[in-house]
């Protein structure tokens, strides 16, 4: 795995929390896909509005409330989108939503109404420019930050799923260990790296290339047969080797 | 606990309370939760905890270990997050925005000082040489006077909410400019206030020049005194970040930017919804000629006079109250 940018959190239980950090393009996509929202609201209201102009009307014909609605309304599609959507949803606007990624100030925690608006605001002097100054910014900085998120003291991190379902007990590992009963006889000394790569392997092979599928998991079973004091299996059996030997690593014991 | 041998027994012999504390914590988040719950959700985030250093240390670089850095993140800021949304905000509006505007007086005098010199150069100009009027005067504005009418008014009454709303994005787009400029060392920022303190006095002097003054300042009365107010206060906004650049004290300069971040953030914080009542009342009352000049002008100069007594009335008070000065860093605007 490559190693990315990363925001490290010291918690009061005295244990590090590690974030990663949203990379250009994950932000472009969020940027993007809020632009989008922005104007699908736009596009709806425009439509309603050329389908039943009374309705508008009515609307200003409410008076106070109704200038207040029209006002406020649009104010949220502009400066407005946001910093309520930062201030109220932590951190994460729609299209953050839908890029996977949200902001947080540098201790970890949601933004602010305070944070959100410097962040934000600031884009008055990034977009002139066609937000060269942000692009360059995140793409160099050491921490991705944009102008208006170094003032803010805020950094935007990926939110990422685990799925734990990768260490459950699989069936046919059973099976396949069955065919291995070698491995059972000594201990396994499988370092947490190796094991994830070769479960990685497991789980990815129906999508790669039946050679390169072969190739893999003959060099995998190779370099991995010594940790279970093994010889390595024949080239045909590597796949099922694996497979026992992440059933015996599951096992524990 | 007795140590786990692989990362695969690992995770099955912890999931549950994982996923356990995962479920609880969704639910914090949300609302409130019944005491036992709340005494579980504590012990199964120590133990989350504590599975965290673990996992860092016999299985760095698994899943396993990201999604315990995830869960314990994502638990403590439900167990942590400020628990009244409400109390924090009246905070803010009681204490922290005004000791915010009280703490950068510099700022502020400078701010206006650089305004008032714009208003005074762009109508010294206009009123000595009536040609700097083609310059500094837009043309929309110099054919309504010849034609002897107003320019304001006719786009608002039609749809006053959205026009408004048209306003308001360009009177925030143009705080906004003054604030984020701050970052040139505040050259930008004394230039859009000059600027626009040049354009409004150019206005002012010319259509006092075609004898129109009355209608324009009628027009202006309701909105004009808040609306500038707001301005000159994201100009102030601009010039702490300004100063934090250019002379950061004792602070790295990443320090003192983020501590006047945090002061500007206040300070746009009233800015933009003194901004928001401005482009209303500029939207419905202002273009009303049924509202009496006096009237216009006790609300305009009442609202503008109810926001300068809010940010810096209250400043001793707030002080008092809340001098935290390791936090918010109160004396790094003082002359050195």
């Amino acid at each position: 795995m490559e190693a990315r940018p990363t925001l490290e959190l010291e918690m009061p239980e005295r244990v590090a929390v590690t974030l990663e950090l949203a990379g250009l393009g994950a932000r472009a996509f969020a940027w993007l896909a809020d632009a989008g929202c922005i104007v699908l609201l736009w596009l709806t209201v425009l439509v309603a509005y050329s389908v039943s102009g009374d309705l508008f009307r009515e609307l200003q014909a409410l008076g106070w409330l109704g200038q207040l609605v029209a006002l406020v309304s649009v104010f949220l599609a502009g400066w407005g989108w946001d910093v309520v959507w930062e201030t109220l949803g932590g951190g994460r606007t729609p299209g953050k939503r839908l890029a996977g990624i949200r902001v947080v100030r540098e201790d970890g925690g949601p933004p602010g109404l305070v944070e959100s608006l410097v962040r934000n605001l600031l884009r008055a002097v990034e977009l002139p420019l066609a937000y060269a100054p942000a692009i360059l910014a995140v793409a160099l900085g050491p921490r991705q930050q944009r102008l208006g998120d170094l003032v803010a003291g805020t950094l935007v991190v990926r939110e990422k799923r685990f799925d734990l379902s990768r260490y459950d007990l699989a069936a046919d590992g059973a099976a396949a260990l069955e065919r291995f009963p070698q491995l059972r006889a000594r201990s396994l000394a499988l370092a947490a790296e190796e094991y994830e790569r070769t479960v990685g392997f497991l789980l990815r092979r129906p999508e790669l290339d039946p050679a390169a599928r072969q190739r893999v998991a003959a060099r995998l079973a190779r370099a991995l047969a010594p940790r279970a004091g093994v010889e390595p299996p024949a080239e045909g059996d590597a796949e099922a080797f694996l497979e026992a030997l992440v059933a015996r690593a599951a096992e524990g014991r | 606990m007795n140590a786990p041998r692989s990362v695969a027994a690992f995770v099955r012999a912890r999931r549950p309370a994982w996923e356990r504390l995962g479920a609880l914590a969704a639910r914090a988040g949300g609302g409130r939760l019944p005491l036992a719950e709340v005494e579980e959700l504590d012990r199964l985030y120590r133990r989350a905890a504590a599975d965290l250093a673990l996992a860092r240390s016999r299985f760095a670089g698994s899943d396993a270990e990201g999604y315990l850095s995830e869960l314990v993140a994502t638990t403590y800021r439900a167990l942590y997050r400020p628990r009244a949304r409400g109390a924090a905000f009246a905070r803010l509006v009681r204490s922290e925005i005004p000791a915010a505007a009280g703490r950068r007086l510099r700022e502020l005098a400078l701010a206006a000082l650089l305004f008032a010199a714009g208003l005074a150069g762009g109508a010294a100009a206009v009123a000595l040489d009536p040609g700097a009027a083609d310059l500094l005067v837009p043309a929309r504005v110099r054919a309504a006077v010849a034609a002897g009418r107003m320019w304001t008014g006719e786009l608002l009454t039609a749809a006053p909410g959205v026009a408004g709303a048209a306003l308001l994005h360009n009177n925030v787009s143009a705080a906004a400019l003054a604030f984020g400029l701050g970052l040139t060392a505040g050259l930008g920022t004394a230039l859009v206030l000059l600027l626009n303190g040049l354009l409004l006095g150019a206005v002012l002097a010319y259509v006092a020049a075609n004898g129109m003054a009355g209608d324009l300042l009628g027009f202006v009365a309701a909105h004009g005194p808040l609306e500038l107010s707001a301005f000159v206060v994201a100009g102030q906004a601009g010039l702490a970040l300004a100063a934090a650049l250019v002379d950061p004290g004792e602070a790295p300069r990443r320090e003192a930017l983020q501590r006047a971040g945090r002061d500007a953030g206040r300070l746009l914080a009233a800015v933009v919804p003194a901004l928001t009542v401005a482009a209303l009342l500029e939207a419905t009352i202002s273009p009303r000629a049924t509202v009496p000049p006096l009237a216009r002008g006790a609300l305009g100069i009442g609202l503008a006079a109810a926001l300068w007594a809010w940010l810096l009335g209250g400043r001793r008070a707030a002080r008092a109250a809340t001098s935290s000065p390791a936090h918010d860093g109160g004396g790094d605007t003082l002359p050195a």
